[in-house]
């Protein structure tokens, strides 16, 4: 009966080893600790392998500046990344916030663009656009991986492990729009049309094929056609390079020459999409479907609202990262499906010898 | 057949231990059981358009190319070939 007895012993050291366990787990730091252990090694692991993710952009924006006839694209590349922030206006006083807003993102922009114009004068303007997001990409994705490397250090320092974890929770999603934005460095450089693309896309099937009549405002295009006795105006950024224009400008402006004689204003753009809805579906409703920081929407809402101009939204559902990847056939698909619920509105609710406008908004690289 | 018996409080705690190491890795089980379909090829296509007709076609998308570009002329009616739009046809395999 020995061996009965020897396993007694082992039972009543695993009993006296679970209780002294859960004093340590109940009554200790010890578990936050390995947690955070644990998480911080999570962390880390995606770290690397979102900066092994910049340095691969890096190289294929070097290649691509190299390629147009940069000379010395890595200094250029250097010049810009940590350059060209833009500090938002003050907002405990909103007056004027919106003009100040504008006259910010006009000058940081013009900055970008003078930049880029001296190393790439003789380049086509299609381009230096693109040429403009390659460097926003890498920029975009340098600025990521600071901010992940800072909060983690900083709830390592601080043994913040609630920070720790909340990072490890959040950077698989992280890792995905990084890898997105990754991606898009291809479109641009090859010049495919992205997810954000449904706008102008959808524009131009509207226009038949057709060239612009005149540029509206800076790098944004106007056509005129005439769908079923009715007369359309069709806005959009100026292709094929990566540009998304000054849509709510050129509306302003059109609107204005035209003196508010403008029946119906019509907004296609992508729109981010829910977990549960499907990539590629199209919704349409009231407002201006557009994602800029604020002043092109608010010019938009604007001269609609002072000429009394019905605003309608056409969107294209789609994730973060398939805005800005490579056109899919479900979101091509989604553009046919918004161009159909456009040429709907403008059947429906313009008249005979009515005026529309339509306004093709997002970036409208491989979109002529 | 004496080495054999075991204590039934020692039996519980190795059933517990298998419990405990079923839950570990249960989410992994299951998630690779729910993995129904994986990309297994990706093609960047072109959907090419006749201006005159109805014409419409797939192809294989050529270096330079973009949206609004006049590629050829139509087999139909000798109509201009517009590219109509550029996409990505994902291939996927089901599990």
């Amino acid at each position: 009966m020995c061996a009965v007895d020897g396993s007694n012993e082992i039972a009543s050291y695993l009993i006296v080893l679970l209780f002294l366990a859960s004093f340590l787990m109940n009554f200790t730091d010890i578990p936050q600790r390995i947690q955070m252990q644990r998480f911080s090694s999570f962390v880390r692991k995606r770290l690397y392998a979102l900066e092994e993710l910049e340095a691969d952009t890096r190289r294929k924006a070097i290649a691509y500046m190299s390629s147009v006839g940069i000379k010395e694209p890595s200094k250029v590349l250097e010049g810009f990344i940590d350059n060209f922030f833009l500090i938002r206006p003050v907002d405990i006083e909103p007056t004027d916030i919106i003009k100040r807003l504008k006259h910010l993102i006009r000058v940081r922009e013009g900055s970008v663009r003078d930049y880029v114009r001296t190393v790439l004068s003789e380049a086509d303007r299609s381009i230096q656009y693109s040429v403009e997001s390659v460097l926003e990409v890498v920029s975009a994705l340098r600025l990521l991986n600071k901010l992940i490397r800072h909060y983690l250090e900083l709830g390592l320092k601080y043994n913040n492990w609630i920070l720790v974890m909340q990072l490890a929770m959040q950077i698989p999603e992280v890792v995905e729009v990084a890898k997105a934005y990754a991606g898009s460095i291809d479109a641009f450089s090859s010049g495919i049309p992205i997810g954000d693309s449904v706008g102008p896309l959808v524009a131009k099937m509207l226009v038949g094929w057709g060239e612009p009549t005149r540029e509206l405002s800076e790098g944004t295009d106007l056509y005129e056609v005439e769908i079923d006795k009715r007369k359309v105006y069709v806005i959009k950024a100026s292709g094929p390079g990566s540009n998304v224009g000054w849509p709510g400008e050129a509306l302003e402006r059109l609107v204005r020459e035209y003196d508010g004689e403008i029946e119906r204003i019509i907004t296609v753009d992508a729109a981010l999409k829910l977990e549960s809805e499907e990539s590629g579906e199209v919704a349409y409703g009231a407002g201006a479907a557009i994602g800029d920081p604020g002043p092109e929407k608010i010019a938009m809402e604007r001269v609609a609202s002072e000429h009394s101009i019905p605003l309608d939204a056409v969107v294209v559902k789609m994730s973060e990262a398939e805005a800005l990847s490579p056109l899919s056939k479900k979101i091509y698909e989604g553009a046919l499906r918004a161009y159909d619920t456009v040429l709907k509105i403008i059947r429906e609710k313009v008249r005979e010898g009515g005026t529309v406008v339509v306004i093709g908004v997002g970036n409208t690289v491989g979109v002529r | 057949m004496v080495a054999l018996q075991l204590d039934s409080l020692l039996v519980a705690l190795m059933i517990a231990a298998l419990l405990l190491l079923l839950t570990a890795v249960l989410p992994w089980i299951l998630s690779v059981a729910s993995s129904k379909s994986r990309v297994v090829k990706e093609e960047l296509v072109e959907v090419v358009k006749c201006l005159k007709c109805d014409y419409e076609s797939v192809r294989k998308y050529e270096k330079g190319d973009y949206v609004g570009k006049v590629v050829g002329s139509c087999p139909n009616d000798k109509g201009s070939l517009v590219v109509k739009a550029i996409y990505v046809e994902r291939y996927t395999q089901t599990k």
